[in-house]
């Protein structure tokens, strides 16, 4: 474990911005209302979008309550209702049907930055640190035995839990600029995951969005709630929300908060690593760096740094439920089935439990940290060209040697980025054993069976599942020495697990270490040795976390 | 020296001296002051005594420089007019002066690729991925700092342009600005300006219908009547279509001026370099005396090659361009080729779609 980059947890940005709490919640409240004033600056339109937003919160309350919703919900927007009634512009004096419309919008501005806002207690993070580490200790101590474990988790913790990458760099760049670190994301414990991986290295704490059903959970709102996490509400896709939402994420990005963002949105429900990024909250990033040479000379301007981070597991927690919706969606009519299976506390302790008792290992794999143009940084986090000559980013938002806002261009400045980050996350990608074991077997059953369609695939029978040993063994070679000359170009990056055992080892390990965790596996050997697969859906999910490559190729 | 570009009146920047080159650059000349870079020191005197260049008089408000340097300080709008094969070591001299605020719109129709020491494009177990093959708009992303790229794409032939003849073009970019900055460098009473934010589309298209001007050359050199010719560039068109989708592009540029409207052009002017390769071999000179004897690179012969690669790996229908390589690379005559194409089971019309 490194010593923490700030050693006191009261110095670190998340917690000096939480001070600032009320003065964030008043600047995101301003900020929200002028954007959504310049969308609508007339009063139809404003009005218009008021009762959308009236009629897709009444659906919400009717349809999709939760347990953490607020008492008053149902009540706040009835007011609302009332009061669209008694402005109507038609029926009174038109200014002060304004003035009333515009109440109603801060209202609601400010309803939702309060629900959205984090909470970060330097106290609740030393104790949640210290019951981690203790929970890990007991973990090693029932595999290793002894008081080694007890003692010295770290120790063993380092083989479980690999950040790879320019974590020095990282480290420092902290020190110079706000973090804006982007992952894959395939499980709702990757902010678990990620932060306890950071806090590993001695980073500050990051600030990051969770689901606001996540905290329906008592356990969760305990810790994550005062662990920095602010709330996402993804029920609400009305445009006040949404501005709300940018308009928080900007404020404490330009107010230096290290973030986490999942440019993907929502878990991988294929289990792929996600190639179309959704780029709301990842433009505000770009607007806060203007902003910042907005407000600032250029050489006093704060900087903020992407890091894309690809996350490698063996198993993921949540992979029959994600499988499933992603099945629904895509094959709609063709794929009835019930409901998916849920994740509860038991399972979470189990994938904690098989994950650090077993040999297995999660890989956080940090790429090169880079500008919000996708250029790279030197050590002191100065932007370089391709020939590695410092650049003045500032001039990106030049025209005609004038600095002024273009959502347009920025717009594309977004998309350029979310483009560096996708390719830094295949590049990036740590590849296992248990990857290379299921996408060869998928690939093989699918040229194997011929089918037309994939929910066809899905629906084989057990007895036509079966793989040849040999030509399964074959293929995994051929996979293998592919992924060799790739890692060797730095396309991705092979686990040194992989480099360093041989063919039959590394396909034991592969099918093991993929199995351990779920109950009907989704890759095994029968009596006769071959391979098949008790479970196709979860096999092609694991299968596609090796799409994007071209492999398939090889088979 | 400090920038002075910040100035509304700052000249424009056209690097390459060719004959589209030239073109361009007294197309820009009609609206400002225009730097033109050559990489021959020669060529530079020559241009700013004698004010001629690839046979076409340069227009007063030309200054012709090789100092890549001074283009960069003086101009933030550049048009970049060099042929596929230099375009990247263009890119990469230049990359050391060029910053963030500079706006780059490329004049040129080719495909750069990368491949590994040693194997070159008509190696036969060749598989190009289309990963491996980058538009001239993805070398100046690679090479450079400069973001905001866009291209000049259209029917817009080289010696029609310097006889000031009426012409429309379109500026491709992701960019709204890079389009408002092209349009107002170019606009004049005999160029129409047209917009396409689909910039990938539009560098496809402009790259693979050099092919097809290849075979209209051969065409025109058999003799043969416009019967030919339309039944040449539809089905022409349509596998460029299936090529470019093939490598991840929509279809909708490819019915509009750069599209369709550069295939006719190119296919029926015998002032086109492609079609002036296809003529010649069609009237039994080889591939190499056509090389040895031309003054200016005609991007389709490289063109012939990645797209039957491409074809080939992404297991796409094209009958054209196999039968123009073969003839191209594996000395099949012209007229086989076309008999082949005769005798050829097209099948529907209007499959591309």
């Amino acid at each position: 474990m490194l010593k923490s980059i700030i050693p006191r947890i009261k110095d670190w940005p998340i917690n000096l911005i939480a001070k600032k709490k009320d003065k964030i919640l008043q600047e995101t409240i301003s900020e929200s209302i002028l954007k959504l004033n310049e969308n609508w600056s007339s009063l139809p339109q404003l009005r218009e979008q008021l009762q959308k937003t009236l009629y897709l919160e009444n659906i919400r309350i009717r349809s999709e309550s939760w347990e953490v919703d607020p008492e008053d919900d149902a009540d706040f927007w009835k007011k609302i209702r009332r009061q669209l009634l008694e402005a109507d512009p038609s029926k009174i004096d038109e200014n002060k049907s304004k003035i009333l419309h515009q109440e109603m919008l801060q209202e609601i501005v400010s309803r939702y930055s309060n629900e959205i806002v984090a909470h970060f207690s330097p106290n609740m993070f030393w104790f949640a640190r210290q019951l981690l580490v203790r929970i890990f200790a007991r973990l090693f101590n029932s595999h290793f035995g002894g008081f080694k474990g007890i003692f010295n988790p770290q120790e063993k913790l380092k083989d479980k839990l690999i950040v790879a990458g320019p974590v020095e760099k990282l480290r420092q760049l902290s020190l110079k600029g706000t973090v804006v670190l982007v992952p894959t994301h395939f499980s709702n414990l990757d902010s678990a995951i990620i932060g306890f991986g950071m806090d590993y290295i001695g980073m500050p704490a990051f600030q990051y969005g969770a689901g606001l059903n996540l905290f329906n959970s008592k356990i969760f709102t305990f810790f994550a709630g005062q662990l920095g996490a602010y709330k996402l509400d993804r029920r609400k896709k009305n445009p006040i929300y949404l501005e709300t939402l940018k308009s928080y994420s900007r404020t404490n990005v330009i107010a230096g908060a290290h973030t986490i963002f999942y440019p993907g949105g929502t878990r991988s429900r294929a289990g792929n690593i996600e190639t179309d990024l959704k780029l709301g909250l990842l433009g505000t990033v770009m607007e806060a760096q203007r902003i910042h040479f907005e407000k600032n000379p250029s050489n006093l301007a704060p900087k903020i740094f992407i890091v894309p981070l690809t996350i490698s597991y063996n198993f993921v927690l949540e992979a029959s439920s994600l499988i499933v919706q992603q099945l629904k969606r895509i094959g709609k009519e063709q794929y009835l089935v019930q409901e998916a299976p849920q994740v509860a506390g038991k399972g979470i302790w189990k994938f904690f439990w098989e994950t650090f008792s077993k040999s297995s290992d999660i890989t956080l794999s940090l790429s090169e940290p880079m500008d919000v143009f996708g250029n790279m940084l030197d050590d002191d986090g100065n932007s370089l060209d391709k020939s590695d000559n410092k650049i003045n980013i500032r001039n990106y938002f030049l025209s005609k040697g004038q600095l002024k806002a273009d959502d347009q261009r920025e717009m594309i400045y977004t998309q350029m980025l979310g483009d560096k980050i996708v390719e830094c996350f295949f590049k990036n990608n740590v590849v296992y054993a248990s990857h290379v074991v299921t996408f060869v077997a998928f690939e093989l059953l699918q040229k194997k069976l011929h089918y037309p369609d994939l929910f066809t695939l899905l629906r084989t029978s057990e007895e036509f599942r079966e793989i040849n040993w040999d030509d399964f063994k074959a293929s995994v070679r051929r996979i293998i020495d592919e992924l060799y000359t790739m890692n060797n170009k730095g396309i991705l990056k092979l686990s040194p697990r992989i480099t360093t055992k041989e063919l039959p080892e590394i396909i034991e390990m592969g099918i093991q270490n993929v199995c351990i965790y779920h109950t009907n596996l989704p890759i095994m050997r029968n009596k006769e040795g071959n391979i098949t697969s008790e479970d196709l859906k979860l096999l092609y999910y694991y299968h596609n976390r090796l799409l994007g490559y071209g492999l398939h190729q090889f088979i | 020296m400090a920038y002075i570009n910040s100035s509304e009146n700052a000249p424009v920047a056209v690097i390459g001296a060719g004959s589209f080159g030239t073109a361009v650059a007294n197309l820009l000349a009609e609206n400002g002051k225009v730097l033109f870079y050559s990489r021959r020191p020669d060529a530079v005197e020559i241009i700013n005594k004698e004010r001629k260049n690839s046979g076409q008089d340069i227009h007063p408000n030309i200054t012709a420089t090789n100092d890549l340097q001074e283009i960069t300080e003086r101009c933030y709008l550049l048009f970049p007019s060099v042929s596929s094969d230099a375009f990247r070591g263009v890119m990469k001299s230049l990359s050391d002066f060029l910053r963030p605020d500079h706006m780059m719109i490329h004049c040129t129709k080719g495909f750069d690729i990368k491949l590994e020491e040693g194997v070159t494009i008509l190696d036969k177990n060749l598989k190009l991925k289309t990963s491996d093959i980058y538009t001239m708009s993805k070398v100046m992303l690679e090479e450079t700092c400069v973001k905001r790229v866009g291209c000049m794409s259209g029917p817009n032939l080289a010696r029609e342009i310097a006889n000031k003849y009426p012409a429309a073009t379109v500026i491709a970019s992701k960019f709204d600005e890079v389009i408002r900055e092209g349009d107002a460098a170019i606009r004049s009473h005999r160029m129409q300006v047209y917009s396409n934010h689909d910039i990938y589309a539009v560098e496809l298209a402009g790259v693979l219908k050099n092919s097809m001007a290849l075979a209209a050359g051969a065409v025109g050199g058999l003799g043969f009547g416009q019967n030919a010719m339309a039944f040449l560039i539809t089905r022409g068109l349509g596998e460029i279509i299936r090529l470019a989708v093939s490598m991840g592009a929509d279809r909708q540029a490819f019915l509009g001026l750069a599209g369709i409207g550069d295939l006719v052009a190119t296919c029926t002017s015998p002032l086109s370099r492609n079609y002036t390769v296809g003529a010649r071999m069609a009237k039994g000179e080889t591939l190499e005396q056509i090389i040895a004897t031309s003054t200016e690179v005609a991007e389709g012969i490289k063109t012939v090659s990645i797209s039957k690669k491409i074809a080939d790996t992404n297991d796409v229908k094209a009958p054209i361009i196999q039968n123009i390589y073969k003839v191209l690379f594996e000395q099949l005559e012209v007229q086989e080729a076309l008999k082949y194409l005769m005798e050829y089971r097209w099948g529907q019309d209007a499959d591309f779609m």
